[in-house]
């Protein structure tokens, strides 16, 4: 923990979590041997589908029968988890709303306060008196994510939240999303596809495949640092190669890739060692004579593709493709074209290397 | 009371109990079917859909036989009376009521309980939720197990004997008196019966349709 981060309390702890669904050859295995959950703070939950993100989230949310009593501690305050396709009561969006306070004690002023609150929170206040199964995608998952605040959770776990958004729902939804955890300081887990979406919420990641923890940790650590080649294509890092260290000089080893291409990285690893090398495709440069990283070789343009914001970049060394982004419609990526040939550059502190066990 | 007055009162009567009683162990028997899996769900489910469709005589019969002065519950004493036809007409309706319950059950979101249960809603609350959002089934059942009741005549004659005064209901006195030729009174008794039937099920299309406009 840095000096500047302050110690939050746990508000949800698995210990020794075992989780088992289906049977025979269907017969799926969740296995979390410790992971908590910190006041105020996001956790996303990544990973291939299959890995057990949703089954994770379903017992950390109490409703795995397979978990053994007492895997799951939770401190003050509910818990709640809203589902990938958020299911709308019969009756208004405020009645949905207020089915959360059910038998739970809320005097009516209270309630209507609580209701009101939580549909401005995620602005849906016009609708209040709407027919709840008349909502679009959008409108009716803001009504789930109010139903899940009216409670004032401790903790909310949220199934990919962004399902199914527009690009424009899905970034107001995060602008609200984000400022509502702020605010409460909920501790939140959330399943999610959407990368992008996903770093700009969390604050640390956790790596699932086949039903294990496989990384977990600070969300730049788990970015920049993952422990394996296919944890690095989980996160984005998705340019990933095999080679030997051949050089070590000035606090840079030189990992040979392919004959004569190299890649400078800051791991501190002995010549001969075997490694894998990771890059960000934000951290892979396109020369251009600035001087931005060191030159690493000459590639191929094989493919641009922009979405409007981003250009990303496919390149070809020899047999192998990278991939970088740059901002679309803006300097080198007006100019380059299918088939350009393009000098490489990385930063050594950005190539993340590992040693490959032998 | 004119015996038409006395014959259509209890007619009412028994329908009215019989539909009680089916609604009140069917009810509960299709929510514990449809939100619950355990063993022998299946044979359960298969059992209710044969009932569906089971001939009303045949479950007359049972009852004739179960009610009998020689059969397990004779000592009861309750053939030839209003309470035979009760408990045959609940028996016919039964099926029906849980088979709906079921179907309604069935047709929310696999994953409502569930959604409902993550809002940290008790199971009394939860219940409550789960029956409102299933009352057009509910409905449904209701309409279709008074069809049954209403126009069963085989059973309820094999059980209550059509006793004057005693079992007779409207579907046993029209049987009876058009087997001795009297249509002329057998036609005012069945003008009877089908504006009981339709008043009935123009009150529930009512209920029905408010109740898909809300």
């Amino acid at each position: 923990m840095s000096e500047n981060e302050v110690a939050r309390p746990v508000a949800l702890s698995a210990r020794d979590l075992r989780c088992v669904r289906g049977r025979g050859r269907d017969r799926f295995e969740l296995e979390v041997d410790h992971l908590d959950l910190n006041a105020g703070e996001v956790l996303v939950l990544l990973g291939p589908n299959g890995a057990g993100k949703s089954t994770l989230l379903r017992a950390l949310a109490g409703l795995d029968r397979s978990a053994a009593p007492g895997a799951i501690r939770n401190g003050k305050g509910p818990v709640t988890l809203v589902f990938q396709r958020p299911t709308a009561l019969s009756g208004s969006v405020s009645g949905n709303v207020g089915a959360a306070l059910l038998g739970k004690g809320v005097a009516k002023a209270e309630r209507q306060t609580r209701i009101h609150a939580a549909l401005t929170r995620f602005d849906i206040e016009a609708l209040a008196d709407h027919d709840a199964r008349t909502l679009s995608g959008g409108e009716l998952r803001r009504l789930a994510l109010a139903r899940a605040f009216v409670l004032a959770p401790s903790v909310l776990l949220l199934d990919e939240p962004f399902d199914d958004l527009d690009a424009e729902g899905q970034r107001l939804l995060s602008l609200d999303l984000a400022e509502a955890i702020a605010e409460t300081k909920v501790a939140v887990a959330m399943v999610t596809h959407d990368l992008r979406r996903a770093l700009l919420l969390a604050d640390r990641i956790a790596v699932l495949a086949d039903g294990r923890l496989v990384q977990h940790g600070a969300r730049d650590d788990v970015l920049l640092h993952p422990d394996t080649p296919e944890i690095a294509n989980i996160v984005g890092m998705i340019n990933v190669a095999h080679g030997r260290v051949v050089r070590r000089a000035a606090d840079t080893s030189w990992i040979e890739i392919d004959e004569g291409f190299e890649v400078p990285t800051a791991a501190p690893l002995a010549p001969g060692t075997r490694a894998w090398v990771g890059i960000r495709p934000e951290h892979l440069k396109l020369d251009v004579g600035r001087g931005d990283g060191q030159p690493i070789g000459k590639a191929e343009v094989e493919s641009l593709v922009s979405d409007g914001l981003a250009a990303v970049v496919t390149l070809r060394v020899r047999d192998r493709r990278f991939t970088t982004h740059l901002l679309s419609g803006r300097g080198l990526a007006r100019r380059l074209r299918r088939g350009d040939r393009v000098s490489l550059a990385v930063h050594p502190d950005q190539v993340h290397a590992r040693a490959v066990d032998a | 009371m004119g015996p038409v007055a006395e014959i259509t009162f209890r007619t009412l009567w028994v329908c009215g109990s019989a539909l009680v009683l089916a609604l009140l162990a069917g009810v509960p028997i299709g929510i514990v079917l449809g939100t619950r899996r355990f063993f022998s769900r299946a044979l359960v489910i298969s059992s209710v859909n044969a009932g569906m469709g089971a001939p009303p005589v045949v479950v007359g019969l049972l009852g004739a036989i179960l009610l009998a002065r020689s059969g397990p519950f004779g000592e009861w004493n309750l053939l030839y009376t209003p309470w035979a036809m009760v408990l045959t007409s609940t028996a016919i309706a039964l099926p029906l009521v849980i088979g709906l319950t079921l179907a309604a059950v069935g047709s929310l979101d696999e994953e409502w309980e569930l959604q409902v249960r993550t809002l940290g809603i008790g199971r009394g609350w939860r219940l409550w939720l789960l029956v409102r959002e299933i009352r057009m089934g509910l409905l449904a059942a209701v309409i279709a197990a008074l069809g049954g009741i209403l126009s069963e005549v085989g059973a309820v004659n094999m059980v209550g004997g059509n006793i004057a005064g005693e079992t007779r209901v409207l579907t046993t006195a029209i049987m009876m008196h058009t087997s001795m030729g009297e249509f002329e009174i057998a036609l005012d008794l069945a003008s009877v019966l089908v504006g009981l039937m339709l008043s009935i099920a123009l009150g529930l299309t009512w209920l029905q349709l408010s109740g898909r406009a809300r």
